[in-house]
């Protein structure tokens, strides 16, 4: 009931509307399990933790995307540097439709490996032009991820550091009870016993 | 360095440029500094404060004391704030997906330059401005990736504030656990 009540004061995180709560609860869940937070405080740094993990997720998820939707263009422009002649003529429609062949057919495939042989390179080549096109996107989408794991882990780190503070608070408080002269003492009913005079 | 004449110059012109005088003016140049309103204090709307306060409460836990009640409020504060920025980035990334874009349609060169000699010949032509929607994939995850990739800079802005409102909450939890541990000695 406590943890409900604390859940539903945190700020709930905005999903896309692509993206799947149960998911996100999946993820948060499994923090909680292996974080076994205490309090509204480290309920919020699991929640926060989870929501960086997941935005780490989608942009990673991003990042794959955006280096395989440059394969066809990145293809592309390597057969093009390939084929073109001493002239500077290429076929630009063969060059086109062997490029977008190349996802689904496997004879146009061959063909490709066969034009990169000839030049002694193989399919890393389509990957690393794929990668150059779109260096500029990958670089600000790894600082914003070098940020967020950065983040997650200083997270991370103030739950043990609440923790312990925490810890440190109530053995404290145990100390001095303990060592408190006015607590009160319970005496064993056998030592009641009248003295003589 | 300017010389002396310039300087003199300069204070001349400037006392001519003082600034918008009628009021519509005045109000409108107020708003010159404002960007996306996330420095904005979040106290600042009625809904958020009630959440605030509920927060601010179940953070500070029986303590009825003003101190500690203060610091509650920072870390309150603090969480929501970092909630308004996370809010802000999937809105921004939900609104390249849908309009493919974050600022309104504008008219390209060439539709500028065929605008422009149209008027010369005395026409008048009503260009359509490119469709940035039209531009983005049409099915997941392509699309939202692309919206990601559109609104990059943005994020990145963005995540300077998010990292602020962390560092300002760990700060304040901190704050708050020390005053609870010398409530406890006293």
């Amino acid at each position: 009931m406590g943890r409900r009540n604390e859940l539903a004061l945190l700020p709930k995180l905005p999903l896309l509307i692509t993206e799947s709560v149960d998911e996100f609860d999946a993820i948060r869940d499994a923090f909680e399990r292996e974080i076994k937070p205490h309090g509204i405080i480290e309920q919020m740094y699991v929640h926060d933790v989870s929501c960086i993990v997941w935005e780490i997720l989608r942009l990673r998820r991003c990042k794959v995307v955006i280096i395989n939707s440059a394969f066809r263009k990145a293809l592309q422009s390597l057969l093009k540097e390939l084929l073109t002649d001493e002239d500077g003529y290429y076929a630009a429609d063969e060059t086109e439709a062997l490029a977008l062949a190349w996802f689904t057919d496997h004879a146009a495939k061959k063909q490709v490996s066969e034009i990169l042989g000839r030049f002694e390179l193989d399919e890393s080549a389509i990957e690393a032009e794929a990668i150059r096109s779109s260096s500029a996107d990958l670089e600000l989408l790894d600082r914003m991820l070098t940020s967020l794991e950065s983040r997650r882990d200083k997270a991370l780190g103030c739950v043990a550091e609440y923790r312990a503070s925490l810890a440190r608070q109530l053995r404290e408080s145990a100390d001095r009870i303990i060592d408190d002269n006015d607590v009160l003492r319970l005496e064993h009913p056998s030592s009641k016993r009248p003295t003589a005079a | 360095m300017a010389s002396e004449r310039q300087i003199a110059a300069n204070r001349r012109n400037a006392r001519k440029s003082t600034g918008p005088r009628s009021g519509a003016g005045r109000k409108r140049a107020s708003h010159n500094a404002f960007c996306h309103g996330l420095t904005l204090s979040i106290t600042s709307t009625a809904a958020f404060a009630k959440h605030l306060d509920r927060l601010v409460r179940k953070i500070a836990g029986d303590s009825e004391e003003a101190i500690v009640l203060e610091r509650a409020r920072a870390v309150a504060q603090a969480e929501l704030e970092l909630a308004r920025v996370r809010r802000t980035k999937v809105a921004l990334i939900e609104r390249a997906s849908a309009f493919g874009e974050l600022d309104p349609p504008r008219l390209t060169v060439t539709q500028m330059i065929r605008l422009l000699n149209a008027f010369d010949r005395g026409r008048l032509i009503v260009p359509k401005p490119l469709d940035a929607s039209a531009t983005m994939p049409s099915q997941e995850p392509h699309r939202s990736a692309e919206a990601v990739r559109r609104v990059l800079p943005e994020l990145r802005k963005l995540d300077r504030y998010e990292r602020r409102a962390a560092a300002r909450r760990d700060r304040a939890v901190l704050n708050l656990s020390d005053r609870m541990k010398s409530l406890n000695n006293l």
